[in-house]
Order: structure tokens, then C-alpha cells, then sequence
């Protein structure tokens, strides 16, 4: 995949708070470049918190265009109490998680529809996102640690995938969890150690 | 809040697992994603746009609306135009012949 660090790092810089007015501003009187500023701005992120947490590229672009398509039509509802990134991705969270959710439970109906004989096709897993380091460097570890942090509670995931993959503080995460940094460490704390206890085994046999 | 206890050498490989999961290429949706966006918008919209208005998709007023529809004299108007149109042409309105 192309990787600019450049553009990375441009997209890493916080927007300035006016800016941010600014376009928030124009955001609310329906301005069609401010959308496609704030789509441009911010498309690469939330893409990425979606896919951590998906590890779908297909359902990944699909929720990342549901949220921005939200964002076009909440706009007028958005009172700037938090910044404009900490919504964004806490509508990206959400609905990844409503994703997983609805997944789940397409898999269980077809179980269980599967059990009582009224469908014949062939349950299987869906394809996950297998990460490209990985692939190419044949990185077990960091593929069974995927596996793990997939298998984790949906707060304890998120936390996680912030911290460790979007790089958020503790602050940051609070707020796009709307609780508080001890809640987030606590979460950050239990997923760490379910997370060591899996691999652990596997740190020993290297 | 610490970390349990561990190995040092499990510290380590800990660290440089969760280093090579921060190092990870970032991912990018598909180009032309903000068309994409675009163009659900445009669908939600057009599938959002009633066909009929607003009020009409009430039913007191749709029934409202049936029933004056339903009231108007239609025939009497045709008469009505039919008469005036001979009239100005100097003629008669027809009348039934008598038995």
C-alpha cells in the first residue's frame, strides 16, 4: 500500500482550533468544499481506526462512508463540547462496533438456521484483513496478537486499537469513550494482560 | 497502574510487538472516496424524496382531499359549458322530444 509519511504526518497535526471553527462553521451553512475539506482531512484516519477494528477493507470503506455521510447530515447538531476529531472518530467507533455487532449476529441466525436445516450453504468465516507486515515478513506474533485483540471486549478493543494503533493519549481515548482516563487505563490495564496471557506462551518457545 | 509482572525477556518481546503493531503501513481507503461519499449522499436524498407532498401523506388529509374530489359535480359542469357554448351560437339547448 502507498505510504506517504509526508501526508502522514500533515494529517497527524491537529487542526488548529480556529480552523476548526471555521470550517465547523462552514460545515453548518452546508458549504460542499468544507465537506470535501473535512472528507479529505480526515478520510485516512478514520479509514484506518475502522479497518483495526474490522479488518475488512471492504466494510471498512463502507462504514468510513457511512460515517462521513452522517457527518453531512448531523452537522447542524454538532455544538463544538468536544473537537471535531474526538467526533469523528467517536461516530467511526460506534458504528464499527455496530458493524461487529450485526456481523455477529448474522453469523449466529445462519448457525443456528444451519443447525435447524433451512439453509444449505456452507457456513465459513468471513475473510479477515490479514495485516501486510505480517504477510510479507511471516510475523506470527503479530498476527495472533491481531487475532487477540479481535477477541477482546468492544471497550477494551477500542481503547486498545487507540492507543496502540491510532497512537490517541489516554485523553484523547476518555474523551471518544465519553468516560474518564482512569476508565480508560483501567481498560487499557485488562486488555494488556489478557492480551500477554494469550502470547505469552509463545514469547517463551522464541 | 502497572503491568503484572513478567519475565524481562517477555517485557521485551511485549514492547516489540506492540512497537511493530504502532509501525504498521497506514492503510488508505480507495481513491476517488470522496466521490464515493458524494454519490450516497445523492442516493439517500433521492430515496428520500417523497413523491407526493408532505401533507398529502397524512390521512385525515388525503381522506379530506378524496372526499372533496369525490363532492365535485363533474357532470354539471360539462352541461353547464355545453349550454353556454350553443347559446352563443344562436342556438337551442337540446330538449327531449315530446311522446
Amino acid at each position: 500500500m502507498p505510504f506517504a509519511p509526508e501526508a502522514c504526518a500533515e494529517l497527524a497535526k491537529p487542526l488548529a482550533a480556529d480552523a476548526e471553527t471555521d470550517l465547523v462553521a462552514q460545515l453548518q451553512q452546508g458549504s460542499e468544499a468544507a465537506f470535501r475539506t473535512l472528507v479529505e482531512r480526515y478520510q485516512d484516519r478514520i479509514y484506518q481506526v475502522i479497518l483495526s477494528l474490522l479488518r475488512n477493507p471492504e466494510e471498512a470503506e463502507d462504514v468510513a462512508q457511512e460515517v462521513f455521510v452522517e457527518v453531512h447530515q448531523t452537522i447542524g447538531r454538532f455544538r463544538g463540547e468536544a473537537a471535531l476529531s474526538t467526533w469523528l472518530y467517536r461516530l467511526a467507533t460506534s458504528r464499527a462496533l455496530k458493524s461487529l455487532r450485526r456481523a455477529r449476529t448474522q453469523k449466529r441466525f445462519a448457525f443456528f438456521t444451519s443447525l435447524l436445516g433451512f439453509g444449505n450453504e456452507v457456513l465459513h468465516e468471513a475473510p479477515t484483513h490479514a495485516h501486510p507486515q505480517a504477510l510479507l515478513e511471516g510475523q506470527q506474533q503479530l498476527g495472533l496478537l491481531l487475532d487477540h485483540i479481535a477477541r477482546l471486549p468492544d471497550q477494551q478493543r477500542v481503547a486498545f486499537t487507540l492507543r496502540h494503533e491510532q497512537e490517541l493519549s489516554y485523553e484523547q481515548i476518555a474523551a471518544v469513550l465519553h468516560t474518564t482516563v482512569p476508565a480508560v487505563e483501567s481498560l487499557l490495564f485488562r486488555a494488556r494482560k489478557t492480551l500477554r496471557q494469550h502470547l505469552q506462551p509463545h514469547f517463551r518457545h522464541d | 497502574m502497572t503491568e503484572p509482572n513478567r519475565h524481562p525477556d517477555s517485557d521485551e518481546a511485549w514492547s516489540d510487538l506492540l512497537s511493530q503493531l504502532a509501525r504498521q503501513p497506514p492503510a488508505q481507503p480507495r481513491p476517488f472516496f470522496y466521490g464515493r461519499v458524494q454519490a450516497r449522499l445523492a442516493a439517500q436524498a433521492a430515496a428520500e424524496k417523497p413523491l407526493v407532498p408532505g401533507w398529502l401523506r397524512r390521512p385525515a388529509f388525503a381522506a379530506l382531499l378524496a372526499a372533496l374530489v369525490l363532492s365535485l359535480p363533474g357532470d354539471g359542469a360539462a352541461v353547464g359549458a355545453a349550454r353556454e357554448a350553443a347559446g352563443r351560437a344562436g342556438e337551442s339547448a337540446p330538449h327531449l322530444l315530446p311522446r
